[in-house]
């Protein structure tokens, strides 16, 4: 969807929702009836100490899990009454970065072009394929909107004439920016991160951070698993409080972190909580 | 037992020569092909010998290229599913794969002669002695080789290079190719082992394709190994030594294509 269209829809249906969804590994409940809504342009940070259960909400939201009980919808779609074809549809306008990179082997375009070569027809990878195999192409692969999309969304993290290096020469720090912009590059309407700048230096968090806002600014709905309040309060709009499987407080930024009126927030907060 | 013989006619081997050591029951008499005869009047010469060879040459290639092709088609993607799914009995059919590997060429051979013999579950398809009954046997060692080891290329393959290649919107197929690529240095591995196996034994291919050549001196069945077999047997030890060396050669070409193909695409 385009920024436009997806800013055109502000206050509209979310971009992403969960409803009263619940997971239990074995007897273990990890979410308990939790719902959320993010809209499109907006970031919302889900914090919560270590092990509380963000990674498992953010794979109910990506829909690689599925919630034993509740509801997840795509821009107004339910994703789980859905067919698989249906169901693949929708979980492609998500995006997903996780806290490691987990590049794939070869370039840096080769890498962020990947999300933008599996939409496409087996016809036309095939057809990439095979000019690529016979040098037709240049490193990039694929069509010129393909390079220039790669181009872009790498010029978004900071990276723009890392295109050609392979993969196995970047840094960790650049490593996880390429893996950003590998989620940007097909331009989903909805962006989840998991703790993704956990294991970077301030600087390449700062860049991480800055490509956030410029995702919610193009109308991509950003949701942000983090233990780090400090990144909440820098970067998210509404804050999302996760204890004990289930939110404790959920709000604008400012007022969840300056009034909280939950007491287990306001611990967590002040770091007398400790899970 | 000595089946149609006529080990030399003009100094040119062009017999269909069945091992002594290999029973030959009443299901192989009627499967024997008649065909071949043995024809005194072909010229002797430098032509006929390039001829020989050559033949032989085709017929290894076409018979454990076209095997290790089926083998690889059938067993990475094997290997690929297995690495990604859990079920039970999952460690005896990895370890079934792993035994494979050891399997005794000829009892391999012995055991598709009688699937593809008259009386056998295959018998109506009339491939005694011929080159798809060859590629069948090698089908069978080559295939193993190739599952268990690819197996334990992709399975080193981190989990969350796949979950990347999910999470970025690709399908059971694409997750499936991202773990091929990343693990291609050990599938170039395992089809080489299964190429390795294929063109360098003797056992079944003698004993499913009776090592046959005709007596234009073309070789119908007979492959380097089984040729090297007969020649050295009948003292021509320098024709024994110039298909060993072409052999030789052979697996180290077809060891560096896969290898550079391996290399291919590194930076792409």
């Amino acid at each position: 969807m385009a920024t436009a269209d997806r800013l055109d829809r502000r206050d509209g249906t979310p971009a992403l929702s969960a409803r009263s969804v619940s997971v239990a590994y074995g007897d273990d409940p990890v979410l308990s009836d939790l719902s959320l809504a993010v809209d499109p342009g907006e970031v919302l940070a889900v914090i919560g100490p270590s092990g509380v259960g963000k990674t498992t909400l953010l794979r109910v939201l990506s829909l690689s899990l599925r919630p034993d009980d509740g509801i997840v919808t795509v821009d107004g779609t339910d994703a789980w009454t859905a067919d698989a074809a249906g169901r693949l549809a929708l979980r492609r306008r998500i995006g997903l970065v996780f806290q490691e990179p987990s590049l794939f082997e070869g370039s840096v375009a080769r890498n962020v072009s990947y999300g933008l070569r599996v939409r496409r027809s087996w016809r036309e990878r095939i057809r990439d394929g095979l000019a690529s195999a016979v040098g037709f192409d240049g490193p990039s692969a694929g069509s010129n909107g393909t390079a220039a999309a790669v181009r872009e969304a790498l010029s978004v993290v900071g990276l723009a004439d890392a295109t050609d290096r392979p993969a196995s020469s970047l840094s960790g720090g650049e490593a996880q920016r390429v893996s950003f912009a590998r989620a940007l590059a097909y331009d989903p309407d909805v962006l989840l991160l998991d703790e993704p700048t956990s294991d970077l230096d301030p600087r390449n968090t700062a860049v991480v951070e800055d490509a956030m806002g410029e995702a919610a600014g193009r109308g991509i709905g950003v949701v942000l698993a983090t233990h780090d309040m400090h990144q909440a309060e820098r970067v998210a709009d509404r804050v999302a409080v996760l204890l004990g499987g289930a939110f404790a407080e959920v709000g604008p930024t400012a007022a969840v972190f300056e009034d909280p009126d939950d007491d287990r927030t306001r611990k967590f907060i002040s770091g007398e909580l400790v899970w | 037992m000595i089946v149609g013989v006529a080990p030399f006619v003009q100094g040119v081997p062009v017999a269909v020569l069945v091992d002594p050591a290999i029973p030959v029951g009443t299901l192989l008499h009627a499967a024997i092909p008649t065909g071949v005869v043995v024809d005194a009047t072909v010229p002797v010469g430098v032509p006929f010998e390039s001829v020989y060879v050559r033949s032989i040459v085709a017929v290894s290639l076409y018979v454990s290229g076209l095997a290790v092709l089926l083998g690889t088609l059938v067993g990475v993607p094997l290997a690929v599913a297995l690495g990604s799914v859990e079920f039970p009995g999952k460690r005896l059919v990895t370890s079934a794969f792993t035994a494979g590997m050891g399997f005794p060429s000829v009892v391999v051979g012995l055991l598709v002669l009688f699937a593809v013999s008259n009386q056998g579950p295959l018998g109506g398809l009339d491939l005694v002695f011929t080159r798809e009954a060859m590629v069948l046997s090698q089908f069978v060692l080559a295939t193993p080789a190739i599952v268990a080891i690819s197996l334990a290329a992709v399975s080193g393959v981190d989990e969350s290079v796949r979950d990347a290649a999910r999470a970025l919107g690709g399908t059971r197929v694409d997750v499936a190719l991202v773990t091929v690529r990343e693990a291609r240095y050990g599938v170039a591995t395992a089809v080489l082992a299964g190429f390795g196996r294929a063109i360098s034994e003797v056992g079944s291919v003698l004993i499913v394709g009776g090592n046959i050549a005709g007596a234009d001196g073309v070789s119908k069945t007979r492959t380097l190994t089984t040729a090297i077999q007969l020649e050295a047997r009948q003292g021509r030890y320098d024709t024994a030594m110039v298909l060993g060396g072409l052999l030789m050669a052979l697996v180290l070409a077809v060891n560096l294509v896969v290898v550079r193909l391996g290399d291919e695409g590194m930076v792409r």
